[in-house]
């Protein structure tokens, strides 16, 4: 090595000698392995860490998450010397649902805080308090934690306010960010050409429902509903009959009839994605041109109708109007109430490796329901032609990097290297396939082989993975936009549902009016021409 | 006569007595004044120009400041707190002057004086911003910020069925503690009778009282009275009904009313309790003496003598009353439809949910009128019976 070559490193990396020469030993070293040895350690590794605990073993706790997040070291130790941001503490803000999430992320980072020598300090939030929590920081100029866990959704109030640190070249090949599924790739992450974001979860609602439910000699006789108008049938024909799992009365699809800070408003969307998503423009939910609302229109008043054809049987289980998706998920499908379920694609991996999951042997999983028709918002009719469209719903969670760092270059470096590690190839890789919070997202994720060495079920992993696939790479997917204020039209939209769904409204009619007008009052609060520029661009239109 | 304006009187020799006349000044209250100030005029000038000059760089820099963030003029602070920083020296300079000005009487101000500044200052200045707030249309998500909308608000609000719902839901939550009344008072009794374990039921009922309402509404309203697992639930189901506690909007009014009931009565009926045990026993004696039977005893003699004491309960019950939300958010979030909706939980939702904080701040400046005025009238028409009777 040159003399001067090795000044310059000592001095750009802050190394003492011995530290360089270590390194240099170890390139060398590196460097005269075969590439195919290579490769064989790293996919020993993917293979080592699926099998902590191992499918069947109960649930992970935090020595396993500390464990996996110990032997997923190796691409930090690439770019960060031990004890590099010795002095540096850093606050993550994220969420603490089913202890999961923020309870992992700790397990995880654990070792890298020894390793790299910084400190973590957490904000825990629950689901419903984390969109307020998150408005109330920007809006007051209260911006009090580094690293964010955060979805795609919140990129307008937070990458275009330019609260965000934007992402070292270094970053994006730690993590390899090609191997992210497309819809993925940019522009998602990405605001003004700057890329912000390390997915670790891409998301998708699914359709996840019981087999012991479908058959020719099932309760319901009948084959697995693929459309809406099914899924409504079959949960109409189920009222007065018996769980066969749990002796319990048995119902049909689970719709949840409570807001949850927003994301309640996902699962009408479900519905009326296939109502409403027309393949021939990628606007749902507002009228590109002027932002006028398209919640009133036919295809979402069906959507609502449906709902409340289903109060109206007594399709659902007893006290639904208090339940939300969380209680839909977690007290019912996965505890054996209900048969049909639209959940983000974890709830697959979890009725498998979760301890309160008693359906893991029964559950199937597909892609959001079809309809047998169509509204076409452009022409103002309906077309009699069956229509797919995967709710693409919340974009996955990602780890952001907060502007705060950006003074200081050792605490950039190390917020960096810990949301790094987090969006990490093998580590995600464990995420998805145990409970986590997160679910499959990159490329790399779909090979089953590696599913089926963890312990799962060849068939079952297919099913549950290719659900997921197919959503994410469906040519009509319902993508959301990426605008400011985008939560606040869900949550008045849920809290207008839960009126309209408790009959303190005339009709599905007048209950989306009354979200039209909220949404319309938003739009002019938060300036109705900058929310159309913004809503095209989020829509590549 | 107060104690404060009554003359002191004491003996002194010639040298003390010399000397006290000496030290004190003769005009105005005797008690308190040790030493005689000599203030000079120039001393009382410095203290004026203090707190005069203090006040109107504060002024001067939140006009600035206000010209400033309105656009008027292009330079400014980034952030008010130079203006609180001024604030903070002028109410120094105020405490600081009433001992240059004043003196001896100064520094008895200044026992006071600060904390009354802090209060006023957490109380007052949060007003005004919250009455500014109220009259703009600031959602939280607007790149603008606040933007003040005139009367808006306040149009929303009167034709916003669901605030109006919320308001009627209060009257039903507030005529609830007549019921919680009359379970305390009976519960009082029963722990003021000579009953086995007295100590240990007192304990026991207090207990509910020592749980946080969001503890109660987890444990009792989420996991009890939950539908599939709860105990209470399967208990129902073995009898053959199907339970449904929140699905109802009577139903779910009545068991948040129960729930925020379980844990407030035993406020109620500790302060009943403690009522009872002032009771003077000499008369509750008479009265069994001249052959009054139990419920005479207390129709008669008891429950007068306790008026002051329920009254005084029920006032404090209701304004606890009027901040019920905490249950109510975490159970039902205000369903079915609003039918558990309390005010404070319907503007929970408003101004978090919805982040739509102008509105949410002018439906909580409303309230808080609205409470002013209630409980002024409530307390006006239960003073007479406030007091024990002669």
């Amino acid at each position: 090595m040159k003399v001067e070559l090795y000044n310059y490193i000592k001095a750009a990396q802050k190394m003492n000698r011995r530290n360089m020469l270590k390194g240099s030993a170890a390139l060398g070293a590196m460097a005269m392995m075969p590439k195919t040895a290579m490769a064989a350690s790293h996919s020993n590794v993917r293979a080592e860490i699926l099998k902590i605990p191992g499918v069947g073993a109960g649930s992970p706790t935090d020595s396993d998450w500390q464990k996996v997040g110990e032997m997923c070291l190796g691409a930090t130790k690439g770019n960060v010397a031990e004890g590099e941001f010795a002095g540096v503490e850093l606050t993550f803000m994220g969420l603490n649902n089913q202890n999961l999430h923020n309870f992992l992320f700790r397990g995880f980072l654990k070792p890298w805080e020894a390793y790299t020598g910084a400190k973590i300090n957490w904000i825990d939030l629950a689901q419903a308090d984390y969109n307020a929590r998150l408005q109330q920081s920007i809006a007051t100029g209260t911006v009090d934690f580094d690293i964010i866990e955060m979805g795609a959704p919140f990129e307008g109030d937070v990458l275009g306010k330019g609260l965000a640190s934007e992402m070292p070249e270094w970053v994006k090949e730690q993590i390899d960010m090609d191997d992210y599924v497309d819809y993925l790739k940019a522009p998602v992450g990405t605001w003004g050409g700057k890329t912000y974001r390390i997915s670790i979860d891409g998301d998708c609602h699914t359709f996840a429902y019981r087999k012991d439910y479908f058959g020719p000699d099932s309760i319901t006789g009948r084959e697995v509903p693929t459309t809406w108008q099914e899924v409504n049938e079959v949960s109409k024909e189920l009222v007065g009959q018996e769980d066969p799992l749990t002796g319990l009365p048995a119902h049909g699809y689970l719709d949840p009839l409570k807001g949850w800070g927003g994301f309640g408003f996902y699962f009408l969307e479900n519905r009326a994605s296939a109502y409403a998503k027309h393949p021939n423009s990628p606007a749902w939910l507002f009228e590109p041109d002027t932002m006028k609302p398209m919640v009133n229109n036919p295809a979402w008043v069906q959507a609502i109708q449906d709902v409340m054809d289903l109060i109206e049987a007594g399709a659902y289980p007893t006290d639904q109007i208090n339940a939300d998706p969380g209680t839909t998920a977690f007290q019912q499908f996965l505890a054996g109430t209900g048969s049909m379920l639209m959940w983000w694609g974890d709830v697959g991996s979890m009725a498998r490796t979760s301890d309160t999951s008693v359906v893991g042997e029964v559950a199937s999983f597909g892609i959001n329901p079809a309809s047998d028709r169509v509204y076409n918002a452009q022409s103002g009719a309906w077309e009699e032609t069956r229509n797919e469209a995967p709710n693409m719903a919340y974009i996955g969670w990602g780890v952001y990097v907060m502007a705060t760092v950006d003074g200081d270059e050792k605490k950039k470096k190390a917020a960096w290297s810990a949301a790094a590690h987090l969006g990490g190839k093998d580590l995600s890789l464990w995420a998805s396939a145990y409970p986590s919070g997160f679910q499959p997202y990159r490329n790399s994720h779909f090979q089953f082989d590696e599913w089926e060495e963890a312990g799962y079920d060849r068939a079952y992993v297919e099913d549950y993975l290719g659900s997921n696939a197919d959503s994410y790479n469906h040519p009509n997917a319902a993508i959301e936009p990426r605008i400011p204020g985008i939560f606040q039209y869900y949550s008045v939209a849920e809290d207008e549902l839960a009126k309209g769904y408790a009959g303190q409204y005339g009709s599905a009619q007048e209950t989306a009016d009354a979200i039209a007008a909220a949404w319309e009052k938003i739009t002019d609060q938060i300036g109705r021409d900058s929310q159309i520029a913004l809503y095209k661009a989020s829509i590549g239109m | 006569m107060s104690l404060i304006s009554r003359p002191y009187i004491f003996t002194l020799n010639s040298a003390q007595s010399t000397r006290y006349r000496r030290t004190m000044n003769t005009d105005g209250d005797l008690l308190h004044t040790v030493t005689a100030d000599n203030i000079s005029d120039s001393r009382r000038r410095l203290g004026k120009v203090m707190v005069w000059s203090t006040a109107l760089l504060c002024l001067a820099l939140a006009l600035w400041q206000f010209a400033y963030q309105t656009g008027r003029i292009e330079t400014g602070f980034e952030t008010w707190r130079p203006i609180l920083f001024a604030y903070v020296l002028w109410a120094t300079a105020l405490c600081a002057a009433q001992v240059i000005v004043n003196g001896e009487k100064g520094k008895r101000t200044l026992f006071v004086l600060p904390a009354a500044l802090f209060v006023i200052s957490l109380v007052v200045f949060p007003l005004l911003f919250a009455l500014y707030i109220s009259f703009t249309d600031w959602n939280l998500a607007s790149p603008n910020g606040p933007q003040p909308n005139s009367w808006d608000n306040l149009v929303q609000m009167w034709n916003d069925g669901f605030y109006w719902n919320a308001l009627k839901n209060m009257v039903y939550y507030v005529l609830a503690v007549s019921v919680e009344y009359v379970i305390a008072f009976g519960l009082a009794m029963l722990l003021n009778a000579q009953i086995r374990a007295r100590k240990f039921f007192r304990v026991v009922f207090l207990l509910p009282l020592m749980l946080s309402p969001v503890a109660v509404s987890w444990m009792i309203g989420k996991s009890m009275l939950e539908v599939r697992f709860g105990p209470i639930s399967r208990l129902l189901r073995e009898f053959g009904v199907e339970p449904s506690f929140f699905g109802n909007p009577e139903i779910a009014r009545f068991m948040i009313m129960a729930m925020d009931a379980w844990t407030f009565i035993p406020f109620m009926m500790i302060m009943l309790l403690a009522g009872l045990q002032a009771l003077p026993r000499e008369v509750i004696e008479a009265s069994k003496v001249d052959g009054a039977t139990g419920w005479q005893g207390f129709k008669e003699v008891i429950f007068p003598l306790m008026l002051p004491v329920s009254v005084t309960a029920i006032v404090i019950r209701i304004i606890f009353k009027l901040k019920l939300a905490d249950v109510i958010i975490n159970v039902t979030s205000g369903g079915p439809g609003g039918a558990t909706d309390s005010v404070t939980s319907f503007i929970f939702r408003e101004y978090r949910d919805r982040s739509n904080v102008g509105y949410g701040t002018l439906l909580a400046m409303v309230y808080l009128v609205l409470i002013v005025i209630f409980v002024t009238l409530l307390l006006k028409l239960v003073s007479r019976w406030m007091e024990r009777p002669a």
